[in-house]
């Protein structure tokens, strides 16, 4: 048990009454105990049945254990009690975009975007859903709603484009990229090893570290918005710059590729990731 | 009472165009070994960025599998920080936009060895 949860723990022992069984169901479902988180949120709830939170809280709980419909109903509880609640639309929208809903999906998501710009989040999935939307209606012929055929297409369509968003940027050379989205998840492009292993997700993951420690530095020293930061290795020259909705393009060249170069490749794919995303605004 | 094995590199560097501080750091407490810097900045503030960015690229490099960092450098809309590191120090330097990257990189590139 961490420190934390031993901490909100002996808190909530004390007072059964307190709100502090929010942060403890959080705490836990952070962690990945989402059947205590469970226990935790339904105890809270029981005392605090018309706390909007406390009801969002279970739904990311449900969420987590893959219970999309009770998930759902727990947001639409949210927005009984708080009509305005972002966390319930972008949430419906997540288990919408799930279940095949698109339409749905993009009207509780730009919801959400309207009652807070400032989420990326919900940026990128409204993004997302409206690209799927769209493709998935060319797929239909644009005869009406489409349905699970069109929606299968629309996916593919959208996972080749991803996939192959920079490749003419890169051609046959020695330099690879990625589209990370805020939480470091790839949105485009390809990682491939020298052996042809697929490790775009682990680098992705593994540099986002790096944009998070450039932001910091830049804030406290007041240099203004971070453009790039390049670096070298003994393997490889990696060059990262920002996008919009705090993504971030990653471009990995060997080391025989000059500098300047590499920069030349980051500032097009960034161009090109930036056209990309905003295609569907 | 000796002069620090690192005067000579920092009073290179900051000869540098655009260059407004250079310093010597521990990479791991983020502490000042050793700096040569403008008047207005704030030595201590820069080099615990500094080194945690530069620690952050070699973990994160070693995660993904790309090795051992060498020269790192930040461009943001007011300035640049470059760094260099080696066997738990990192050389660093602050400029301002009008730096010439190219030349300071070659400087700190030089001036390894002087870490080690």
């Amino acid at each position: 048990m961490s420190d934390e949860i031993r901490r909100l723990s002996e808190e909530l022992a004390r007072d059964p009454s307190s709100l502090v069984f929010m942060q403890l169901g959080e705490a836990l479902r952070r962690s990945g105990q989402l059947d205590l988180g469970l226990k935790v949120a339904h105890r809270g709830l029981e005392r605090h049945a018309h706390n909007a939170d406390a009801h969002d809280l279970l739904a990311r709980i449900r969420v987590d254990r893959g219970e999309l419909q009770e998930a759902f109903d727990e947001w639409d509880m949210v927005l009984r009690l708080a009509p305005s609640h972002v966390g319930a639309r972008k949430g419906m929208g997540y288990v919408l975009f799930k279940q095949g809903k698109l339409a749905e999906a993009e009207t509780h998501l730009s919801t959400a975007a309207t009652h807070d710009r400032g989420d990326s989040s919900i940026a990128t999935a409204l993004r997302m859903v409206r690209r799927l939307l769209r493709y998935a209606h060319v797929a239909g012929n644009g005869n009406g709603a489409p349905g699970h055929v069109e929606l299968l297409a629309a996916q593919r369509r959208v996972e080749e484009e991803a996939r192959l968003l920079f490749a003419d940027i890169l051609g046959e050379g020695e330099h690879t990229a990625l589209l990370l989205n805020a939480d470091g998840l790839v949105a485009a492009g390809l990682y491939i090893t020298a052996d042809g292993e697929d490790v775009s997700q682990d680098v992705g993951a593994a540099l986002t570290g790096v944009r998070d420690e450039a932001l910091r530095a830049v804030r406290h020293l007041d240099l203004g918005a971070w453009k790039a930061v390049v670096y070298e290795t003994d393997l490889a020259t990696v060059a990262l710059a920002p996008a919009i909705d705090e993504s971030m393009v990653l471009v990995a060249a060997g080391r025989s590729v000059p500098l300047g170069f590499v920069r030349r490749v980051l500032d097009r794919c960034v161009q090109r990731a930036t056209s990309w995303l905003e295609e569907v605004a | 009472m000796s002069a620090s094995p690192f005067e000579g590199v920092l009073s290179l560097l900051i000869r540098q165009r655009g260059v407004q501080g250079c310093l010597v750091v521990g990479e791991a407490d983020g502490i000042v070994v050793d700096s040569n810097v403008q008047v207005g900045i704030q030595s201590n503030v820069v080099a615990a960025l500094a080194a945690a960015l530069y620690r952050k690229a070699r973990l994160c490099s070693a995660a993904a599998g790309l090795s051992t960092v060498g020269f790192l450098q930040l461009e943001a809309e007011r300035g640049h920080i470059c760094a260099i590191g080696r066997d738990g120090l990192v050389l660093v330097t602050l400029a301002e936009p009008r730096a010439h990257i190219g030349r300071i990189r070659g400087a700190m590139i030089e001036s390894l060895s002087v870490l080690a």
